[in-house]
């Protein structure tokens, strides 16, 4: 052990804060402020209903980030099985008593808030599997039985949602956890067996979705199937995209989107309208922030000693990318509409910050980037 | 401490590396899989930022595409006017409604707002429609303001508007036969605007030679004849018989060309053009106008009339019967089938064809109308159908070929294609000399005392020296001709001296009353409209009235004063026309 990594263990909450990479909360706070400012004309230029709450949450969120940024990595190291299964009893929870919004069992009413458990399984079932393949060496990951467990652990929350049904958040479970596996270091046929299995079951898969479910799919795949229906969400998109240009109508003057032939512009379809309004340019440096942040968790994953920081950040930045990914890509008519809102943008709480929770545990990877963590326990030190 | 895991590339800077098997190859791995994770997502940004800029610069929007698909006129159809450039036709722009069904969200929801603002369409309809799978479908053509607002405020999204224009006729009814119509997409479909629908889409005017303060003085006089006798139609016309344009030309019932849904096909039914009637005793002009220019009979001479002619099972008989020897004008005067079967016989068969084709009887009319009707003629030409024919039964012609005819009749013999489009002036077509000048000035003079004597006195107008003959038909029907269904009508010119104009009413199965004496033959009904036309018509044109011994409406208390004068008005006509054949000559 060196004597500065020693003493990064030892680091006082003020010398934390000074570690923290504030770049990325500027870009952070950039892409929060965006968010205000599309809710504010998403509402034809009101505060109300959404902009001020939006910014509310985004402050609620940016504590809760800085506090878990400076937080020990090795509590959360401990905890992180605790966290998912509380998260997985939470969501077995929905199955129960969840309230039933939007057609699908999502929200947990705690009185003070409706939390959504499925949100913060993303984060929960980063860190859980961080730790799992913390404690595992190189040639353990090439045995099928050591896989096995983190299988399970993706399968059961994985299920859980998908019966809710929420096939977005479940594809987004499966998709993380499989780049974690990635780089954790699963030999690619191993992947490749995975994919061919998947093919395999597309059937039985599609016997088990929903009506609406295989809707979407079948639009995807043939947008004029349906242009009333399902396919009418993204010909409106389209034609906000196409109406806003390289410059974009201006602030507050898209029409598509203030004359109501956008649905969910303050949801899932912010994006469109940011177009609409700014542009091909305005469109560009969003995607530049995004892109930067991203850049921000590459290389905090690179920086990080430990594996289980590593893979930390690896699984945040995954969740994020796949966030912003799946929601352009949807209302560009990339791939199939599923209702996943735009990081930061979108108008909706429990998706903002766990999202920024997840960037205090990728923070908190980079300011603890020394520490040394045992492989099976919380580290030695403590 | 347990051997902790470590790995990253500042671990590699800060201790000695060992190269150990296993710890390389999990360096390598790592640094690898995060290599290539970072790829994915760099390709990921890239498909991205190549879609945004795919959509936003270089979209085609989908919604202007279908406007532009949309039939959308070009030049705006051409205007009609009258003679005189009244507007008689023209085209407004209006706003036409229309929906793209696969942007219809909710074609019910969506039907029933339009329904709201469309009573007149059908609901469940509407909502079939806009539940289709295509990408245009016409909600409702040709809006007013008003329409096109409240469409606006429903907001529909999928519905949209198309500029077009609609074709709007300023004077309502009053020349619809001729006008004609055109169908929703501003093609012409019957009338001038079908004739001319090429001129006309072309964004050229077309000017018709209608008169319509005339046209609207015979709509009106004929009117008030079929609500009076309780006609089932009419039809009238006004002919120059010098260029053979056509002043007016009315059919009843008739129908508003603005509103063409709303008529029913009864009324667009031409009678002028397309009905051909058995049209009687108007054809005794015909007949004796041949008797004298083939030289067959001369106003000197006569035929008997004591008793009905008997020829094989027919019987011909006279309706003002005055059972003797009758001279030629007294023939046209008291109508005398008797007398022209005679006279036709004398002239023959194959010479009577002959003149009833040059005068255009026998032919389908030439005029720049579609609804052109084809006369009805005997097959085979008998005897029996001379005779039939000289009283004008057993041939069906149309009112305009008739007048066409009665043209040649008075101009001084000449028969003169009709025309719709006003000449402007332009010499008129030479025309074909079908009767002597001679022939035609003695028959001016036998229809001139037709009105002062005879039949057509109700055609008398003071200082205008109308000149005519009257005719009354029984209709055929079901093969028996009905005395209670007749078509009643005269035809006149005026003035008669140098007749400019040949004025023609029709009217269809006229029932008497106690004004008539419950008669309804043409003298009762017909004859009283021309005179109304040309007393209305003759100051329009500037003609002005002449007074002296001729024009002066005479009154007869008896029928015998009347008829001893009209022998005396015969002597005295015989004996001018000698003067003034023995003056030209």
């Amino acid at each position: 052990m060196t004597g500065s990594a020693f003493e990064r263990q030892q680091l006082t909450a003020s010398q934390k804060l000074l570690q923290i990479r504030w770049l990325f909360v500027v870009l952070v706070c950039l892409a929060g402020g965006i968010g205000g400012v599309m809710l504010y004309s998403a509402a034809n230029g009101d505060l109300n209903p959404w902009a001020t709450r939006h910014l509310v949450r985004f402050g609620v969120g940016l504590g809760l980030m800085i506090a878990v940024a400076v937080s020990d990595i090795r509590l959360w190291f401990r905890y992180a099985y605790v966290f998912y299964f509380v998260c997985l009893a939470l969501l077995g929870a929905v199955e129960i008593a969840g309230s039933v919004g939007m057609g699908a069992q999502r929200w947990i009413n705690l009185g003070f808030m409706n939390l959504q458990p499925s949100e913060l399984m993303k984060i929960a079932l980063v860190l859980a599997l961080a730790r799992y393949f913390h404690g595992v060496t190189i040639e353990e990951i090439g045995r099928p039985a050591v896989l096995l467990v983190p299988l399970l652990m993706v399968a059961a929350p994985s299920g859980l949602v998908l019966r809710q049904p929420d096939l977005g958040t479940a594809l987004m479970l499966v998709i993380a956890a499989g780049a974690m596996f990635f780089v954790a270091g699963v030999r690619l046929w191993k992947f490749a067996l995975v994919f061919v299995c998947g093919v395999g079951v597309l059937p039985v898969i599609w016997q088990s979705l929903h009506d609406y479910q295989r809707q979407r799919v079948l639009t995807f795949l043939n947008p004029e199937r349906d242009p009333l229906g399902a396919g009418y969400h993204i010909i409106q998109s389209k034609i906000a995209l196409g109406a806003g240009g390289v410059f974009g109508k201006g602030f507050l003057q898209g029409s598509q989107s203030h004359l109501n032939f956008l649905p969910e512009k303050q949801t899932d379809f912010v994006f469109t309208m940011l177009a609409e309004e700014f542009g091909l340019v305005g469109a560009l440096g969003l995607l530049g922030v995004y892109t930067l942040m991203l850049l921000y968790g590459f290389a905090i994953a690179a920086s990080s000693r430990s594996y289980f920081g590593r893979l930390v950040a690896v699984g945040v930045s995954m969740t994020f990318f796949l966030y912003m990914f799946i929601n352009m890509a949807m209302v560009m008519g990339l791939i199939p509409v599923v209702g996943v809102p735009l990081p930061l943008l979108s108008y909706g709480g429990t998706a903002m910050v766990t999202l920024m929770l997840g960037f205090g545990f990728m923070m908190s990877v980079y300011v603890h980037r020394d520490v040394v963590l045992g492989r099976r326990s919380s580290g030695e030190i403590l | 401490m347990t051997e902790p895991r470590q790995n990253g590339l500042r671990d590699t800077d800060q201790r000695p590396i060992r190269l150990e098997g296993t710890r390389s190859r999990a360096l390598d791995v790592a640094r690898n899989r995060l290599l290539m994770a970072g790829a994915v997502f760099g390709l990921a940004f890239f498909i991205v930022a190549v879609r945004v800029i795919d959509l936003t610069a270089f979209a085609q929007v989908p919604r202007a595409g279908l406007v532009n698909d949309a039939p959308r006129p070009v030049v705006a159809r051409g205007d009609i006017r009258d003679r005189n450039g009244v507007l008689l036709a023209t085209s407004l722009p209006t706003a036409s409604v229309f929906a793209d069904p696969r942007e219809i969200i909710d074609p019910e929801g969506a039907a029933d707002k339009l329904v709201a603002v469309f009573p007149e369409l059908n609901r469940d309809r509407l909502a079939a429609k806009l539940a289709e799978d295509r990408r245009f479908v016409w909600i409702r053509r040709n809006l007013v303001p008003d329409e096109q607002h409240a469409v606006n405020l429903l907001g529909i999204p999928g519905v949209g508007f198309v500029g077009e224009e609609r074709r709007v006729y300023p004077q309502g009814n009053v020349a619809a036969h001729v006008l004609g119509l055109t169908n929703v997409d501003g093609q012409g479909v019957a009338g001038v605007e079908q004739s001319f629908n090429n001129r006309l889409g072309d964004g050229d005017g077309v000017r018709l030679s209608i008169d319509l303060r005339i046209q609207n003085a015979m709509r009106e006089e004929l009117q008030a004849a079929v609500r009076e006798f309780r006609a089932i139609g009419a039809a009238g016309l006004v002919l120059d018989t010098r260029t053979g344009e056509l002043l007016a030309t009315v059919s009843l019932p008739d129908f508003d060309p603005n509103a063409p849904g709303a008529n029913e096909d009864v009324r667009r039914f031409n009678r002028v053009t397309t009905g051909v009637y058995e049209m009687g005793s108007t054809f005794k002009l015909f007949t004796i106008a041949m008797g004298l220019d083939t030289g067959t009979t001369s106003l000197r001479g006569g035929y008997d009339a004591s008793k009905p002619l008997k020829v094989a099972r027919h019987r011909i008989s006279d309706y003002h019967a005055k059972n003797r020897w009758l001279s030629v004008p007294e023939i046209l005067v008291y109508s005398s089938n008797i007398g022209a079967a005679q006279m036709a016989m004398q002239v023959g068969g194959e010479r009577q064809r002959d003149y009833l084709g040059r005068l255009g009887l026998l032919s389908r009319a030439s005029i720049e109308l579609p609804e052109v009707g084809a006369p009805l003629r005997p097959s085979p030409w008998r005897d029996i159908n001379t005779m039939t024919v000289s009283f004008g039964h057993g041939i069906a012609v149309s009112p305009l070929q008739l007048t066409q005819a009665v043209a040649a009749v008075v101009n001084g013999g000449i028969l003169r294609p009709t025309t719709i489009l006003s000449l402007d002036g332009a010499p008129p077509p030479a025309g074909e000399r079908v009767f002597s000048a001679s022939t035609s000035r003695q028959m001016r003079a036998l229809m001139r005392l037709v009105v002062r004597y005879g039949t057509g006195r109700n055609a008398e107008v003071a200082g205008y020296k109308v000149g005519g003959k009257t005719g009354t038909a029984e209709k055929l029907i079901a093969g028996r001709y009905r005395r209670d269904k007749r078509i009643s009508s005269f035809v006149g010119a005026f003035p008669i001296d140098a007749p400019r104009y040949v004025v023609l009413a029709v009217i269809d199965e006229p029932k008497g009353n106690k004004r008539t004496y419950n008669y309804a033959t043409g003298g009762w009904v017909a004859a009283p409209v021309v005179g109304a036309v040309v007393r209305r018509m003759a100051p329009m044109l500037g003609i002005a009235p002449v007074m002296d011994d001729e024009s002066e409406p005479v009154q007869y208390r008896t029928k015998k004063a009347r008829e001893a004068a009209l022998r005396v008005a015969i002597g005295k006509t015989i004996a001018r026309i000698r003067g003034s054949q023995l003056a030209s000559n």
